[in-house]
């Protein structure tokens, strides 16, 4: 099997082919993983496929719920102020959305009209910035749906690209842009997956003892990560990240959804980017001809009021593949 | 004639029935216990722990018995009504409230039996007893108390009912599916209960007495039966099974707390003498803080996995110690869940009660087939120290466990890492709906153990797992599973379980829905599917069929006894 040169997630061809920006990539991703405990040895590791070929196993999924636990528990007691809590926005981010799935809802006269997500990272943007600026205007006019989207609106006083520029904040969504209380960025990601072997403990044999013995962040993602890689790495495995190595959502699940006259809804969700099964960017929005709007949809006989109370029917993956060592 | 759907080849390449030849069922069923469970020692105090709550007279005498410590009686009845004229409703709840069986009643007589039991060395302990408890939906409390007390409780899903959210739990929309909820037998719209008594009895001569009493007093206050259920357990050697043969109810959550003031004197007896005395009361048994299942008790912390955090505060004050009761009717399609079974089997080349064994996650005995995965073990499976001992992710260490006499220790091959579920695979039943040591979509291990729910439910209408030549007549009766669980959040536990595990392909962990109770509809289609485990790339199979259909139910509420006089009856 040759050695792995990382693609960009979802396979996206946004720059044009031959464009240094493929190469940059892998290279991106070739750092984010050596820059963890790559090469840990013992009894498993982390590795990285672009240096080294193992006898595959098995692939796993790791899947989690894309509504914020931790403002869950913040909220036991009152789901309806939880979602309230999750979809507010400072000028400067989605605060709360912390779960590698970010979303933004659009209303008219009060009621949700669309709601976009995207688990697209912030390195993919800058990067693809800094070789295909155009490219990046180009597309930011599509997604936001705005043609007067212009470069200067993508950067800084340094003129480097912001993230937090007005059309992935305030007046729009591209991708990831949380920074507080944990970074919703792919190196985060890859931190938390290829840190997961240096979780190894001689006392924790099981992930009961492994949960005592470190600490875990309250949300879903983190934990998911670290204690599962860290779990194959108990195991003896040889583990890394699938690829095309990103976040992806994996799913929805819009069962016990139902329309006004109480019957259930249709399939209302648009792949944007990526594909069903581990997309990028999925917009939820009911066509025009079925005569009414997102916040007149219930789920469990619920008006929807929040885009997180879809978002906690969404499901986000981070893919992994587990091997053994070739002699 | 034809080959049954059910046909299968046994070891010896004989064409047999399997549900008319169903192994565990043709063994007689072992007369004595093998070693003294419990006695009247409970366990000993872990140092350092955290101090569990105790559940004093007051409390005890107040908390309704199926809670804790659960009736688990052999013969059950259902009885759902529908409230009158409200003084008269009221009337006979002050008739019916000194009738109610307290957790206190409960669980002398559980120490009792046990204790009698273990002097005997049998189950066949001459001790008897006939039990009562109720419950309330939200409209109920709303007509004996107030809209504002009803509006007053925080759960959601309570408020709603189980009508309201049985599209959400997976249930057919299709108006002239069986599992509709129009067609439920009581439960659907304009037919939901607002009262649902329990009965239970170890004798079913007494149990027939006590429900023509209660049913005596319908006419008197304005009682309307909506349904009737008597609940059964399965007889001989299937008893404890439900009625696709498997035995059931064998992992049940340990709740926290004392019965008095004395350290060692836990509801849920303790057996573990090692580090894990911490966390588990016997092997596989989690001990859970006790505002899981009761309102206003200190709940589980959702970060650690032994202390505890502040108890729920969102419901009327009369209401603390209550606990939210869920009941599913689910009718069970035995022939439709073995024939899916054998057929796969068939194709796959598996035995068909290995295919089925995988599908639960068990063997029918109860035995886990981490554990055993060649074949069905009866031994183990009757061992409660052992049947439970199990984890999913890593190798499974043997227990330390206190001294029982006559108790041989658990020299069963222990449970292998099985983190890929090639063994037990993802979808397993067991594996969907208690994931144990493995993380899940929520993160964290400890997370799981704030799904718990406390199953309290029943096998209604009669076997016909290991029936030789069963009638037409027995085929077209009824059978399934009075399903019941407490909960002090419907949402966060029961709901939960359901939607968010068994009804996924994807979620806690991916490899395809629940093939037991899980229930999938997407845009008109009602397919699931498991990924088998086969090298790299799982079997993908497709489930067209469906087993267990709901039929009936509701969401309820058992408050404390005395809230049963003193202010619904008042």
């Amino acid at each position: 099997m040759p050695l792995t040169r990382f693609d960009t997630p979802g396979n996206l061809r946004d720059a044009p082919p031959g464009s240094p920006f493929y190469d940059a990539w892998h290279r991106k991703i070739d750092g984010l993983i050596d820059n963890g405990n790559v090469g840990s040895g013992g009894v498993g590791e982390i590795y990285n496929p672009a240096r080294k070929d193992v006898d595959v196993i098995a692939e796993r999924s790791l899947v989690w719920m894309g509504f914020p636990r931790r403002v869950v528990f913040d909220h036991r007691d009152d789901r309806p102020e939880a979602f309230r809590v999750a979809d507010l926005r400072t000028e400067e981010d989605r605060e709360k959305q912390e779960e590698y799935l970010e979303w933004r809802a659009i209303r008219q006269d009060g009621k949700i009209t669309k709601v976009t997500f995207t688990t697209e990272t912030p390195e993919y943007w800058k990067l693809l910035f800094e070789e295909e600026p155009d490219t990046v205007v180009c597309l930011y006019r599509n997604l936001v749906g705005d043609p007067g989207v212009v470069k200067e609106d993508l950067v800084d006083s340094a003129g480097v690209y912001d993230k937090h520029n007005p059309w992935n904040t305030t007046r729009g969504i591209v991708h990831l842009n949380v920074i507080s209380p944990l970074d919703n960025t792919l190196d985060a990601a890859v931190r938390l997956a290829v840190g997961s072997a240096g979780l190894r403990n001689p006392h924790s044999l099981d992930n009961y003892e492994l949960q005592e013995n470190t600490s875990q962040p309250p949300t879903s993602a983190d934990p998911r990560v670290t204690m599962d890689g860290n779990t194959l790495v108990r195991r003896g495995l040889s583990v890394t990240l699938r690829e095309p190595v990103g976040l992806y959502i994996a799913g929805w699940d819009d069962t016990g959804w139902t329309k006004p006259d109480g019957s259930p809804v249709g399939n209302y969700w648009c792949v944007v980017r990526g594909r069903s099964g581990a997309a990028l960017r999925v917009e939820y929005e009911v066509p025009k001809e079925e005569g009414f709007v997102v916040g007149d949809i219930r789920i469990g006989g619920r008006p929807i009021e929040f885009g997180g109370q879809i978002a906690e029917h969404v499901t986000v993956m981070i893919g992994g593949i587990a091997g053994t060592p070739r002699p | 004639m034809a080959a049954k759907s059910t046909d299968t080849k046994n070891m010896a390449g004989e064409v047999v029935n399997i549900l008319e030849h169903f192994p565990i069922a043709e063994q007689a069923p072992p007369s004595k216990v093998s070693f003294s469970a419990t006695g009247a020692h409970f366990g000993e105090v872990v140092p350092d722990a955290e101090e569990e709550p105790v559940f004093d007279r007051a409390a005890r005498k107040g908390i309704q018995g199926n809670i804790i410590p659960g009736f688990r009686k052999d013969y059950q009845y259902f009885l759902f009504y529908e409230l009158g004229e409200i003084s008269a409703a009221k009337r006979w709840l002050q008739w019916l409230a000194p009738l109610i069986t307290s957790m206190d009643d409960a669980l002398a007589f559980v120490r009792s039996y046990r204790a009698l039991r273990d002097r005997l060395g049998s189950k066949d302990v001459p001790l008897k007893a006939t039990w009562l408890n109720i419950a309330f939906s939200c409209g109920a409390i709303a007509k004996l108390v107030s809209p504002e007390d009803a509006e007053a409780f925080g759960d959601q899903s309570f408020r709603q009912g189980l009508a309201e959210r049985s599209g959400f739990l997976g249930d057919p929309t299709a108006e002239k599916a069986e599992g509709n909820r129009q067609n439920w037998v009581v439960g659907g719209p304009g037919k939901e209960a607002d009262v649902l008594v329990i009965v239970a009895a170890d004798d079913p001569a007494d149990l027939a007495a006590w429900v023509r009493k209660i049913r005596g007093k319908e006419d008197e206050h304005g009682l309307k039966l909506l349904f009737e259920q008597q609940g059964e357990a399965l007889p001989g050697p299937l008893r404890g099974h439900e009625h696709f043969g498997f035995k059931d109810g064998v992992s049940q959550p340990g709740v926290r707390g004392r019965a008095s003031a004395a350290p060692t004197d836990f509801i849920t007896p303790r057996y573990l003498t090692d580090d894990r005395a911490r966390l588990f009361a016997k092997p596989g048994q989690p001990l859970i803080w006790p505002g899981e299942f009761l309102l206003g008790e200190r709940r589980q912390n959702p970060e650690d996995l032994y202390a505890s955090a502040d108890p729920a505060g969102n419901f009327p004050k009369w209401a603390a110690r209550g606990s939210y009761l869920v009941c599913r009717r689910l009718r069970q399609d035995v022939r439709a869940f073995w024939g899916f079974a054998a057929q796969q089997a068939a194709a796959l080349g598996v035995p068909p009660e290995k295919l089925a064994s995988m599908l639960v996650g068990r063997w029918p005995s109860g035995a886990p087939i981490l554990r055993v995965s060649a074949a069905d073990n009866p031994v183990l499976g009757a061992d409660e120290m052992a049947n439970n001992h199990f984890l999913f992710d890593d190798d499974t260490r043997p227990s330390a466990l206190r001294p029982m006499p006559g108790y041989p220790g658990d020299a069963h091959p222990q449970a292998g890492a099985d983190v890929l579920g090639q063994v037990c695979p993802h979808f397993a039943h067991i594996r969907k709906v208690n994931p144990r040591d493995s993380t899940t979509d929520l993160g964290k291990t400890g997370d799981t153990l704030l799904r718990a729910i406390l199953r309290r439910g029943i096998a209604f209408g009669p076997p016909v797992v290991g029936v030789k030549k069963p009638r037409p007549k027995l085929w077209k009766q009824e059978r399934g599973l009075m399903f019941v669980s407490y909960q002090s959040s419907i949402e966060d536990q029961f709901e939960f379980l359901v939607r968010r595990w068994s009804n996924s392909a994807l979620q806690p962990n991916v490899g395809g829905h629940d093939p037991v109770i899980g229930q999938h509809e997407a845009y008109g289609s009602r397919e699931r599917f498991i990924d088998f485990p086969h090298g790299r790339k799982p079997a993908r199979i497709a489930i067209n069929a469906e087993w267990v259909i709901p039929t009936g139910g509701g969401y309820f509420f058992s408050p404390p006894i005395e809230a049963i006089a003193e202010v619904l009856g008042i």
